[in-house]
């Protein structure tokens, strides 16, 4: 069954460790900037999350590409970049609602979360197991589609 | 079906090339004209090879030149992707190149490594497209279409319709980040939020958060009319889009709690 990256905010403390170790996986620096996993704190209500590829079932990133050069991997299911097809037209970092799929303008490659083909490395060094990398089941599917829902009705309510 | 390039035997797939096969086997083979997006113009004639098949010595452009079923014509087929006449040709079409393009770095520095004499043939001073087409592929693939190759044989160039603003063109760039010469000036300016590109200036959106100009307004519509719906995060930019996200599901969390 496929895996997917599974995050806990409320054990993410805010580190920035996944950030590094992204960052160095893909680009052997360890610059945040860089990295495709990004953790966003917020000091005042207390509260840290890491932003990451969602790996969507109707990927916009996918669907705008001109060439098809974003594919989803059979193995991970994770959307990967044909670095050599892809023609740098940015227009999946635009299309992607998340932000998720960024530009790197030192590669010259649109980088994004490809789940390091398998081994996220992210899961690996998290201190606090804020983010795991987990087989869905059918029940903790329909929590989280559940949840979706109900974040869905928030959103749309707070971007009027 | 089974091939013999540089001594080396390899299987080739039907229907792939034979620039395909060899780069597939980690044979390089110099080319201009190719992006593996846009396989197949055999525009810049650079990556000519010989091929020998039943004794017939032939001169072909391996971008171009498909690999057959097995059985049609069974037998191997030799590849040299290197020998002194190949050399030679690839030689005298970099001058030409040169000759098209002069003021562009990448055909400077080819005319140098191949070794090319100077001549006393024109120079098309000042150019640094060699006309590979790609752009125009680029910018067709995009389903914008904007840019086309016009006019014939020496007054032959990329340009829109009539060299005037086309309304097709969303300024997304994707022909000045293909262009293997630079040749297509992309200008972005910061001060009056314009990006000057095709006889054309694109209005920059600017980022509602950050202020980061990030895409062109056109794009932006270009996009929300292919998805068929309304981007009203795409007004951020990708980092704030990221935040954005962030913020939403803290206040989720709070309002749950």
């Amino acid at each position: 069954m496929e895996k997917s990256l599974v995050i806990k905010p409320e054990k993410c403390t805010g580190c920035r460790t996944c950030e590094l170790i992204c960052s160095f996986k893909h680009t052997q620096e360890t610059n945040p900037m860089r990295s495709r996993i990004s953790v966003f704190c917020f000091e005042k209500v207390g509260f840290s999350t890491p932003i990451v590829c969602q790996q969507c079932s109707k990927p916009a990133c996918m669907e705008i590409c001109p060439v098809n050069a974003i594919s989803k991997s059979e193995e991970t299911g994770a959307m990967i970049v044909d670095d050599i097809k892809c023609i740098k037209c940015k227009m999946c970092t635009v299309a992607c609602p998340f932000g998720a799929t960024i530009y790197d303008p030192v590669l010259d490659v649109v980088a994004k979360c490809d789940l390091c083909y398998g081994d996220p490395q992210c899961v690996k060094y998290c201190p606090s197991k804020a983010i795991t990398y987990q087989a869905a089941d059918e029940a903790h599917i329909l929590r989280r589609k559940s949840f979706a829902e109900k974040f869905r009705g928030f959103y749309e309510e707070v971007n009027k | 079906m089974k091939m013999i390039i540089d001594g080396r035997g390899i299987y080739g797939i039907p229907g792939e090339t034979i620039l395909e096969a060899a780069k597939r086997a980690g044979i390089s083979i110099p080319t201009l004209c190719h992006h593996p997006a846009f396989p197949g113009q055999g525009r810049c004639r650079l990556c000519l090879v010989e091929v020998n098949r039943k004794g017939v010595k032939r001169v072909v452009a391996s971008c171009t030149y498909p690999l057959l079923e097995e059985g049609e014509e069974g037998e191997e087929m030799e590849v040299k992707t290197s020998t002194p006449e190949i050399e030679e040709i690839r030689k005298d079409i970099v001058m030409l190149l040169y000759k098209q393009a002069p003021a562009s770095k990448l055909m400077q520095d080819l005319f140098r490594q191949y070794r090319c004499a100077e001549n006393s043939l024109r120079e098309n001073s000042g150019e640094k497209c060699i006309l590979c087409n790609l752009c125009a592929r680029a910018c067709e693939e995009m389903g914008t279409g904007a840019i086309s190759l016009v006019m014939r044989g020496t007054e032959k160039r990329l340009a829109t319709p009539f060299d005037e603003a086309s309304p097709d063109c969303i300024g997304c760039g994707a022909c000045a980040a293909i262009c293997p010469t630079g040749a297509i000036e992309m200008k972005d300016d910061k001060e009056s939020q314009k990006r000057h590109i095709w006889h054309q200036h694109f209005d920059l959106v600017p980022c509602a958060r950050c202020g980061e100009l990030f895409a062109t307004k056109k794009q932006l519509d270009f996009i929300a009319r292919r998805e068929g719906k309304s981007y009203e995060t795409s007004y951020y930019c990708e980092a704030c889009r990221k935040k954005h996200t962030a913020k939403t599901i803290a206040d989720f969390r709070r309002r749950r709690e």
